[in-house]
């Protein structure tokens, strides 16, 4: 797999080079999308000139209320990971290590996880109440790509890591975290980046539907209004931010092989 | 190494022929009784719960009604020709969003195969959307083509076209050289290479994201609708919410529930029919 690493200088030479040009390529689609995002602008009045929702978002960042906005979707999306990271990768060990949770829960979990998790809002809005539902909304979106990638990557581990963790009485806690948490990391980082940014699809999701505060009720209110502007601008926002975040998972999950 | 290329690509879908191979394969039958059973005892104790809970009064029907009261509800839906509306509705989105994205999908993944420098370029954006973002443009759909249908599946098939579109390149890279040089050395035609020998020997990526593609287009068809729309299953979900039609929401959301559990078992039913095919030959 890691033909990118010979002695020979030829090879050495010629492999950079063309992650040069694919990096260029993607730079240039990226300026491409600018400039249709531009030309659409002015063919279509109802749509502001990139220029034009850089300056609305800059403003925007500037009034506070706009700030509490911003600051109460992360705040819900991280929290909403993090509780999700944290339960789905406990539930992916377990239903990796145990042949019987998998007979058990499997097919469950497939099926819960083929869902539209969006229409369980209204059941979750009474239980947990305007502010606690879409953190739990946002846990269930990040939930599931954490879970099932642990538990392939826990099941598929070479049977011999655990021979050899059993042969140095390793205890339970160190097989863990010196054995499995190692081999498993590459499909646990494709999980996070996941749920990363399902967190806060699930999290801006919920605030369409009903919440007090947060982007995605700017972004409805917005439209509603006509304002598109200022619609633009935040979805900008948010579609930036966790495609930065992703982009940058990503790169991070291919250096780890 | 395949696993670490699948899961590359399809990090959503658990790979129904993970364990391939003649002794392997039929233990996985009987955990598949097994697992079923285990399916059913579960769901029938998760419905008594839930019945014996609303009968001793720990939530007020007001807020989950008791599921023997879903029933009539039920009932009452498959008559009233509005549900049916609604479900035509977002049926056809959710069709044409898998045609649109399946095909689309496919042609990308072959491309990038064809032109693997094109692929890089393109791979940054197709990761990074993978995981729905998209359903944030919707609002600026609605306003560029309108309230109704056409945007819902437009988003929808961009949406089921990316995991089908990574899926079938990692698919195709996959495709073991010596396969193309013999399709070469028999003197095959490219269209026999692709459909003949590439395809076929990617099908179990192809598939798994062909799987992805109909849930995503489902999901997004739903969100979509439940955010605006004028009508759908996803968009009366809201209406009634938003009316305090406790009982029939929780109709339309278990006909909802059904339907897309029904679509993933389906497809996974033919995932396992296309892999046991394979293994056999």
């Amino acid at each position: 797999m890691t033909a990118a690493h010979p002695a020979t200088g030829a090879l050495a030479v010629r492999v950079p080079d063309r992650r040069h040009y694919a990096l260029l390529g993607s730079v240039g689609l990226a300026v491409l999308g600018l400039v249709i995002w531009q030309i659409a602008a002015g063919l279509v009045f109802v749509i502001p000139a990139p220029l034009a929702t850089v300056r609305t978002l800059l403003a925007n960042l500037m009034t506070g209320g706009y700030l509490v906005d911003a600051q109460v979707t992360f705040q819900n999306s991280l929290v909403a990971f993090l509780l999700g990271a944290l339960i789905g990768g406990a539930a992916g060990l377990v239903l990796g290590l145990s042949r019987w949770a998998r007979i058990l829960f499997e097919p469950l979990l497939i099926a819960l996880n083929g869902l539209p998790k969006i229409v369980l809002y209204p059941v979750l809005l009474p239980i947990f109440h305007l502010s606690g539902a879409k953190v739990v909304m946002g846990l269930l979106f990040a939930l599931f790509p954490i879970l099932i990638n642990v538990a392939i990557g826990v099941r598929e581990l070479p049977p011999v890591y655990r021979t050899l963790a059993r042969s140095v009485n390793a205890s339970r806690w160190q097989t863990l975290v010196h054995i499995i948490l190692p081999a498993i990391r590459r499909p646990l980082l494709t999980g996070v980046r996941l749920s990363v940014s399902l967190a806060v699809v699930g999290v801006v999701l919920s605030e369409f539907f009903a919440t007090r505060r947060g982007l995605g009720r700017v972004v409805l209110q917005a439209y509603s209004g006509g304002d598109y502007r200022n619609m633009m601008a935040t979805i900008l926002l948010l579609v930036s931010v966790s495609f930065v975040l992703s982009l940058l998972l990503w790169r991070l999950e291919r250096r780890v092989r | 190494m395949t696993v670490g290329q699948r899961e590359e690509a399809d990090p959503v879908a658990l790979p129904a022929g993970s364990t391939p191979g003649p002794p392997r394969r039929r233990r996985v039958w009987g955990d598949g009784r097994l697992s079923a059973l285990a399916t059913a005892v579960l769901l029938v104790a998760l419905g008594g719960c839930w019945e014996i809970g609303s009968a001793a009064k720990l939530w007020s029907p007001e807020v989950l009604p008791a599921p023997s009261a879903l029933l009539p509800a039920l009932q009452a839906l498959a008559g009233d020709p509005r549900f049916w509306a609604d479900a035509g509705r977002t049926g056809g989105e959710v069709l044409g969003s898998i045609g649109f994205g399946g095909v689309a999908g496919l042609l990308v993944g072959v491309s990038f195969w064809k032109a693997p420098l094109v692929g890089r370029v393109f791979e940054p954006y197709l990761v990074s959307f993978y995981a729905v973002p998209l359903v944030l443009f919707y609002p600026v759909m609605i306003v560029l083509v309108g309230l109704g249908t056409p945007s819902v599946i437009i988003l929808a098939s961009v949406m089921a076209a990316i995991p089908m579109a990574l899926n079938t390149w990692v698919g195709l890279a996959a495709v073991p050289p010596v396969y193309l040089r013999l399709a070469r050395s028999i003197s095959c035609t490219r269209w026999q290479q692709l459909f003949r020998v590439a395809l076929p020997s990617a099908a179990p990526y192809v598939l798994a994201g062909l799987r992805l593609a109909v849930v995503y287009a489902l999901i997004g068809c739903i969100a979509m609708e439940f955010t605006t729309a004028q009508a759908g299953l996803g968009y009366r979900i809201r209406y009634l919410y938003d009316s305090f039609e406790t009982a029939p929401m929780y109709a339309y959301i278990l006909v909802v529930l059904v339907v897309s559990i029904i679509l993933t078992a389906l497809l996974a039913v033919l995932e396992r029919v296309v892999m046991a095919g394979r293994n056999r030959s």
